[in-house]
């Protein structure tokens, strides 16, 4: 990544494509505690029995695939993410590839920060989660 | 002469949006190429904002910045151009069981027009509401295009539009800065302020654009790792 004076309004990050499988939810769901009661993350049927299509991933895991783009920009380089809000539109579901966008829409030298928007997409260029994010580079 | 607007954006000003407005003038001044718009309606959710001054951006950027409102009424959301203070006195933006005929009918009476929303999208939108309920009188258009849609949204709204024959709008509804002018409406004649909107509105002179970019289905991608 380059430092705050090199970024400018309109860069990109990403994309970010992955692929994230039913076990890798489920693995999520179990570290997290979510194992009980929380059968839409683990088990197709029981995410059925609530109006779901099938499994669908956590928020958190999702706030977590979308702040990834954000620090794998970030590095090793002399900044740290900041604040990060999302909106959930649509159920991520796993064994799907989802792309992770963003782009750099503010600057402000004042307090050496960089404004990102972020989003989620499926395959079908569906926009599942979207957020900003806040950047704050050290001098 | 003829002019491009989305009429269908979300600032700061709404709960759920982080957009400054000059952030999304910025944006539009940088992808002018890809979003050729001249100016952009605020539609704030649920509220009017009676006393926002955008004359300083406007000049600085070269895009109008007008303002209406997003409201919510028993047929789904609707778009309000034209708000003034009767409207605001006669209605309480912030109820979200709005009855839709009397909205549509007195804020025509009172020099504006209502234009419902994302008519595709499920719960909120007008096509659902017509399956059940008898429809509307007095609508003119409907929003066809909606940079928000998921799949089969916009088809359903133009099913809806083919069939009572509405006129077509569009509109980003960016609550996102890097969002805005994905969708908008281009109208064949030159408008500069809201009363120029409305009465351009009403005539049904001008149609969707949609400037969404057409992506590749994505191959293959990376599995993430389990750590």
């Amino acid at each position: 990544m380059n430092s705050f004076e090199q970024i400018n309004i309109g860069d990109t990050l990403g994309p970010l494509e992955l692929f994230v499988s039913k076990d890798q939810c489920r693995a999520y769901a179990r570290t997290m505690g979510m194992g009980e009661g929380a059968g839409r993350f683990t088990d197709d049927e029981a995410a059925r029995k609530e109006g779901l299509p099938g499994m669908i991933i956590p928020g958190n895991m999702s706030l977590g695939l979308v702040s990834k783009l954000v620090t794998d920009w970030i590095g090793s380089s002399n900044a740290w993410l900041t604040r990060m809000s999302t909106t959930y539109r649509v159920p991520v579901q796993p064994d799907r590839t989802v792309t992770i966008h963003g782009f750099i829409t503010n600057k402000n030298p004042e307090d050496r920060t960089a404004e990102i928007d972020v989003w989620m997409e499926n395959e079908e260029s569906e926009r599942l989660v979207t957020g900003t994010a806040t950047v704050e580079f050290r001098k | 002469m003829s002019t491009i607007l989305d009429l269908h954006t979300h600032s700061e000003a709404s709960e759920d949006s982080r957009a400054p407005v000059e952030a999304y003038l910025n944006w539009i001044k940088l992808r002018q190429a890809e979003r050729p718009v001249d100016g952009i309606v605020l539609t704030e959710h649920r509220q009017f904002n009676r006393d926002a001054d955008y004359r300083r951006l406007e000049d600085k950027f070269g895009t109008l910045v007008l303002r209406a409102s997003e409201v919510e009424t028993t047929y789904g959301h609707m778009l309000v151009f034209g708000v003034n203070d009767d409207m605001v006195a006669r209605f309480d933006f912030a109820d979200v069981r709005l009855d839709a005929q009397t909205l549509i009918d007195e804020v025509a009476r009172m020099g504006g027009i209502v234009v419902p929303c994302h008519p595709g999208r499920p719960n909120i939108g007008l096509y659902e509401h017509y399956q059940s309920r008898p429809p509307l009188e007095n609508v003119v258009a409907v929003e066809a295009l909606n940079g928000g849609s998921r799949k089969g949204e916009d088809e359903r709204s133009a099913e809806l539009i083919a069939k009572h024959g509405f006129a077509a709008t569009g509109g980003s509804d960016s609550h996102l800065v890097s969002l805005i002018g994905l969708c908008a409406t281009k109208f064949s004649a030159y408008i500069k302020t809201i009363d120029d909107l409305v009465r351009e509105l009403k005539t049904g002179n001008y149609e969707p654009v949609d400037f969404r970019p057409r992506r590749k289905t994505v191959p293959h991608a990376v599995a993430m790792e389990t750590r």
